[in-house]
């Protein structure tokens, strides 16, 4: 079982497509970790604002950071 | 001139000495395998530098330990100091890791070096190297006639490890026959005068050869044959270890001031270490003799006992150094300075950052990032703000309000001193990257080229802006006035916007957030030109007034655009996979105009 294990690492290294789309699928999670924090935040500051111009901006910021997103999403599901 | 008849000199020498000798050839020959396997291992270990080695060395020399650690590690696996050294002295040179890091790594690898003596003299001399040289290289040529570059690194170290061993062989069959016909012994010196004079051989070996480690395989296969007595053993380590620092100080010499600094450290240190060493050489073998005991090594087995002295004698100036290391920081700080120009000059471009194309990419990247600095100054003042205020938390209305209305800088001027010759150095060292590189590596210094281009025209803009700017600041009629302090509004938000993401360059979604930069910076300029088609139709500024907005606020706009746009290709400070998932998910110019359309309707709707 070891061997096979060992052998399944040794193959996943030397494919080197795989690997890195691994990776690529690896940091597109990261960055859209980062976005949901982002938006979190956005949302929590849109909760508090008052002004009028400050909402606009703020919706402005949510509403690239939900495309940007959307677009992550894709590009995990192209990934597999 | 003395240059020019090494060569020759060093050529005849040998090729006499293999006229009179066979013997002699074949030590040779194991030499000039031994050190082509070196090569070969290089080479091979160079395939996995690419992002690999960058994140060790980033997670690996925070504290000092993890520094000695690393250099100590690193070399026991690649059984070369100088290879090591290399990349430290690149990756110093780039600015990707401290002056005492690089020491701690210097010092680890002096005693990494150590183990190349235990593995000849404990398992090279007993087994049969040879059998396991052959199959080696055979398998090590097959793949590194692959394409993959993990295989073809896999063949070159496994190809350089079996020429290491064929080498070893030779040597050792050298000696054994020589040790028939002439008995080197005869030769030996001793006491302190036998010392200084082996020290100086062996400095001299290690220097002609450029590798303490293939000096070190030489004295231990003599040994073994007794072509040389213990004593003077000894006191040839002692000067291949100094010797090796010649490597270092070559490479240095093409390296920035941080890369002298840390050849001059690693000078110190084998210096200091070899004087304690020779004065202490009875002493030391005394102790020897006590750790070879308390290891079980025989009493005449001199090979491992010379393992255990080089061991020792490097330990004992790591044991001895380490406390310094931060008073010779401050030393080498001192005594070697970088030279004060008046025109900028380039900060991490040097020869030794070619070696690795990610250490080019990175010091490109760091020099791009100069560029820019010196560019901001340039535009914050062609806009009359205070640089350093423009990355306060003063409230941007404030900022364009205090600013200084004085004399007009000359622009033209400051580019020649500040940007012209760093862009040139910036393209001519883009241009001498020309090692092997992978889509993804010519893709980032495609953009690299294209973020120094951008920071160029942005200035060339910023210089047609500032004609009116100087004039309309000054204007009689307040709304030409305004106008032009919207310009400035709109570049200070952009300016400020990109210091904020620079300094968050390791979050994602700060990198993203240029989109909004972006985004706002395209609703400004809609805005301006509304705004200007109103103050035509109501006469209140002059068809020329109105032409020089008109033309202002385009390159305004054409500056904040290039700036964003350098901006995302710098500022990640993610690794290139990273920047590369950063990059597509960021939105296209089209995307974050029907984004805005999308929202913009929502808006309308919700007031409806």
């Amino acid at each position: 079982m070891k061997v096979k294990k060992l052998f399944a690492q040794a193959e996943d290294f030397l494919n080197s497509d795989n690997r890195k789309r691994k990776e690529k699928k690896k940091c597109l999670i990261h960055v859209l970790k980062k976005l949901d924090k982002y938006e979190d935040k956005l949302n929590e500051r849109l909760r508090d604002a008052e002004d009028d111009e400050v909402i606009d901006k703020l919706n402005r910021k949510l509403a690239l950071a939900q495309a940007q997103q959307k677009k992550g999403r894709v590009l995990m599901k192209e990934l597999g | 001139m003395l240059r020019k008849i090494f060569l020759p000199s060093i050529l005849l020498v040998l090729a006499y000495g293999f006229w009179i000798s066979p013997d002699f050839k074949e030590i040779s020959a194991g030499v000039a395998i031994f050190l082509f396997g070196m090569l070969s291992l290089e080479e091979g270990f160079k395939a996995f530098t690419g992002g690999l080695l960058e994140n060790m060395l980033r997670r690996t020399t925070d504290k000092l330990w993890k520094s000695l650690s690393f250099g100590f590690v690193t070399t026991s696996i690649m059984q070369s100091s100088s290879l090591v050294s290399v990349i430290t002295i690149s990756f110093l040179s780039a600015g990707l890791i401290s002056l005492a890091a690089g020491i701690g790594i210097i010092f680890g690898a002096n005693l990494g070096t150590t183990t190349g003596a235990w593995l000849v003299a404990g398992f090279g001399l007993k087994v049969k190297i040879s059998a396991y040289a052959m199959p080696m290289i055979v398998f090590g040529v097959i793949l590194v006639f692959q394409k993959s570059k993990e295989l073809k690194g896999i063949g070159y170290v496994l190809s350089g490890l079996g020429f290491l061993f064929l080498g070893i062989h030779h040597m050792k069959e050298g000696f054994d026959a020589f040790s028939g016909t002439l008995d080197l012994t005869k030769f030996a010196v001793d006491g302190y005068s036998g010392v200084l004079l082996f020290t100086l051989l062996g400095l001299i070996a290690t220097v002609v050869m450029q590798s303490s480690h293939a000096t070190l395989v030489l004295i231990i296969t003599a040994l073994a044959v007794q072509q040389i007595t213990y004593e003077n053993a000894l006191a040839l380590a002692i000067g291949a270890n100094v010797g090796t620092t010649v490597t270092a100080i070559l490479g240095a010499m093409s390296a920035n001031v941080e890369g002298r600094r840390l050849a001059g450290a690693h000078l110190i240190f084998n210096i200091v270490t070899a004087a304690l060493a020779i004065g202490l050489i009875y002493q030391l073998t005394h102790v020897v003799d006590i750790v070879s005991g308390w290891l079980g090594i025989g009493h005449d087995n001199y090979t491992l006992k010379l393992a255990v002295f080089h061991t020792l004698f490097n330990l004992m100036g790591v044991l001895l150094m380490t406390p310094f290391i931060n008073p010779m920081v401050k030393f080498l700080e001192g005594y070697i300075t970088a030279k004060t120009w008046a025109v900028s000059q380039p900060r991490f471009l040097h020869e030794s950052a070619l070696e690795f194309t990610d250490t080019a990419l990175k010091a490109v990247r760091k020099e791009t990032l100069h560029l820019y600095d010196n560019a901001f100054e340039i535009i914050a003042a062609g806009l009359r703000l205070q640089p350093g205020l423009v990355h306060s938390d003063m409230p941007i209305e404030e900022l364009i309000r205090t600013a200084n209305r004085g004399d007009p800088i000359d622009i033209d001027e400051r580019y020649n001193v500040r940007i012209k010759g760093l862009y040139g150095n910036i393209i001519d060292f883009i241009s001498q990257v020309t090692m092997d590189m992978t889509v993804a590596q010519t893709e980032e210094l495609f953009e690299l080229r294209t973020a120094g281009r951008d920071i160029v025209e942005a200035i060339k803009d910023i210089k047609h802006l500032q004609k009116n700017l100087d004039v309309y600041m000054v204007s009689n009629n307040p709304r030409i006035r305004e106008e032009y302090d919207a310009i400035r509004l709109q570049l200070a938000t952009v300016l400020r916007g990109l210091s904020l993401v620079r300094e968050q360059g390791d979050d994602s979604a700060a990198i993203l957030s240029l989109d909004n930069l972006k985004s706002e910076v395209d609703y400004s300029e809609a805005k301006i030109i509304s705004t200007v088609d109103e103050l035509i139709r109501n006469n209140r500024i002059s068809p020329e007034m109105a032409t020089s907005l008109m033309n202002d606020s385009s390159y305004a706009y054409n500056i904040s655009s290039k700036l964003v746009e350098m901006g995302e290709a710098l500022f990640s400070s993610g690794s290139p996979d990273l920047r590369d998932a950063e990059r597509s998910i960021a939105l296209e110019d089209d995307e974050i105009e029907a984004v805005m359309l999308l929202s913009q309707n929502k808006g309308s709707i919700k007031d409806a």
